[in-house]
């Protein structure tokens, strides 16, 4: 696995991304740097936001704060939360999906049309619904604190599309149980469980991790799609001063945040919305880098292939010359 | 028919959530808050909102009907659109040799990664720049006012379709290309154009339409973001303005219906289709 250069690049890329987040609130402290205004030659040439320049890589929201250090300060909340919510999600549809695929192979049906409406709900939808009165801030303030509110959304996050995994599973696992070589172990006497442990799991590992990975990228878009809706991971700073009421507000820096709250200044300031999504964008695909990579390592079939293949092709074309051959002989039975 | 169920139990979600998040699990206040989401709903014409921008009540026939239409038309087209540029680009791509394939699909496969708001972003700024540089606004890009955009969504909408059936129609094609009779059929000397189009794409278009339901879920949340962005007058953007159970309601069944027809009618079709063929 770990020689295969797409896992490689997927993995060093990820590890980059969240142990830089890491690094850089141990050295730098988590509070990015402010900038009120470029000098030049004793003059103010641009205020916040400043455009991206070789000081300020990224450039600076209209606070003045470096965009770099925000996205390097939100990073770690935004994977952790993806990997988490994937991972959650996981650990309950796994057992729940081979439990349908095998003990409740009766109920599947009606269980699986119940889990088929959520096809017809937009999922980002579906979860601002639920998470509204979750994280945005009721004018009173939050009645629990940032973790609670946290590890509630990454619970509800991973519950809403668990069952739609779970069917899938399940499915699969059903379809496994009517291989012959389980028909024989349980001819043999093995019990559900074991034949669970035993045949359906190790079956069905790489399936499962592709489908973790999925999970993992489709949760980063749904974080995305849910900031634009200003409902930010871990809860959004509502300020109801009616005079001079901030705009809702991210309280981590994580990267859906950083690009929902600013997504307005789009036209104005395009560096501002576009870097995070850009790094929403490279944590996507570093993982499905590793994905690739993974199923090339399990299944190096796309080389075995093309060595069967090509000289069964050959043969077939030296067959259909000699074919011609031969008919050209027959055609012509003067020239023999 | 239990997918209705699941709608419905599904509509009354944020009473159970906003309880727990007070430690009490409120199933009565749930019962009867789908009890009356139900009851509210029953006679369609005289459904009506309060619609929060204006303050004035709402009705669902006509002025719902036109956001559900607007946003049903841009779903179907762009679907459409996807299914049309996915199997064709199968086919081209099946007539290639084996290493080339193998190179598009993995292009494709890491672009699919790209997420959709940076397409629509890139396509938004896209514009700007070509108006900046030659004044030509090849489309508008957003909404303002009463008139309506169809092809600069319907595009963005597409693009991750696409590369999504595309994938979906490869395998499958691919699949089939193993299947005796393709060899059967080469070795009676047809062409390949004649074979991938006439005997493969046959037999391989009713598994992608199957499968093919997944892909509308994900373009039903990108129709969302969609709609948020460009400010399109539709229901999406109807509903996150006027989130009410009642409101959640009539909106996914808005969705659920036409999809449903879809795929009703395509099963029977093909299911006449298969059996019409073993009789004979």
């Amino acid at each position: 696995m770990w020689k295969q250069p797409y896992f490689a690049i997927g993995f060093s890329l990820m590890a980059l991304l969240l142990f830089g987040s890491f690094a850089f609130e141990w050295i730098f402290g988590n509070v990015p740097k402010q900038i009120f205004f470029i000098e030049e030659n004793g003059r103010a040439v641009e205020g916040p936001p400043i455009s991206p320049k070789w000081e300020f890589p990224l450039g600076t929201d209209q606070y003045g704060y470096d965009l770099f250090g925000k996205i390097m300060l939100g990073g770690k909340y935004t994977i952790i939360a993806a990997l988490a919510v994937a991972a959650i999600r996981m650990l309950i549809a796994v057992p729940f999906g081979y439990l349908l695929g095998t003990y409740l192979q009766k109920h599947r049906a009606w269980i699986g049309g119940l889990a088929d409406s959520l096809h017809y709900i937009p999922l980002t939808l579906f979860a601002a619904y639920v998470l509204y009165p979750v994280l945005w801030m009721p004018p009173e303030g939050f009645a629990n604190g940032v973790w609670e509110r946290i590890a509630i959304q990454v619970v509800l996050m991973s519950l809403l599309t668990m069952p739609v995994v779970a069917v899938l599973v399940g499915n699969e696992a059903a379809l496994l149980y009517r291989k012959e070589y389980v028909l024989a172990s349980r001819v043999l006497g093995a019990g559900r469980f074991r034949i669970i442990r035993k045949h359906l799991y190790p079956q069905m590992r790489e399936k499962l991790a592709v489908l973790y990975g999925q999970q993992v990228m489709e949760t980063f878009i749904v974080m995305a799609h849910l900031s634009l809706l200003n409902l930010f991971l871990g809860g959004t700073k509502v300020s109801y001063d009616p005079l001079f009421g901030d705009p809702p507000m991210s309280i981590s820096y994580e990267w859906a945040g950083l690009f929902g709250s600013t997504f307005r200044y789009l036209q104005g300031a395009p560096w501002l919305p576009l870097y995070p999504v850009f790094f929403i964008a490279l944590a996507i695909l570093s993982v499905s880098f590793m994905m690739e990579g993974y199923l090339r390592s399990k299944n190096p079939q796309v080389k075995k292939r093309k060595g069967i293949a090509s000289p069964s092709e050959n043969i077939v074309e030296w067959n259909k010359e000699q074919l011609r051959e031969k008919m050209i002989r027959l055609k012509n039975p003067h020239d023999l | 028919m239990f997918s209705l169920l699941g709608i419905v139990l599904i509509s009354g979600f944020p009473v159970l959530i906003g309880g727990l998040m007070e430690g009490e699990l409120r199933l009565s206040e749930y019962l009867s808050s789908l009890q009356g989401v139900l009851k509210e709903i029953w006679p369609l014409q005289e459904f009506s909102v309060m619609n929060l921008r204006t303050g004035r009540e709402m009705f669902l026939f006509p002025t719902i009907a036109e956001y559900i239409l607007y946003s049903l038309q841009i779903l179907f087209l762009a679907f459409a659109a996807a299914a049309a540029f996915a199997l064709a680009f199968t086919v081209l791509t099946m007539l290639l040799s084996e290493k080339a394939r193998e190179r598009v699909k993995l292009f494709l496969y890491f672009l699919e990664s790209l997420p959709d708001l940076l397409i629509i972003m890139a396509a938004q700024l896209g514009i700007i720049f070509i108006y900046l540089k030659t004044d030509v606004l090849i489309s508008k890009i957003a909404v303002v006012g009463g008139d309506r955009i169809y092809w600069l969504p319907v595009l963005c909408l597409a693009i991750l379709p696409m590369i999504q059936l595309y994938r979906l129609c490869m395998l499958t094609f691919q699949e089939e290309e193993r299947q005796m009779y393709v060899e059967l059929a080469r070795s009676l000397g047809f062409s390949k154009v004649f074979i991938v189009w006439i005997h493969m794409f046959r037999n391989a278009i009713i598994s992608v339409f199957f499968q093919s339901k997944k892909t509308i879920w994900f373009m039903l949340s990108n129709l969302f973001v969609l709609e948020l962005m460009f400010n399109m007058p539709g229901i999406m953007l109807f509903m996150r303005d006027n989130m009410s159970p009642e409101v959640f309601l009539v909106a996914i069944f808005s969705f659920f219906l036409p999809m449903f027809l879809l795929y009703s009618v395509g099963e029977w079709f093909f299911l006449r289709h298969f059996r019409g063929k073993e009789v004979a």
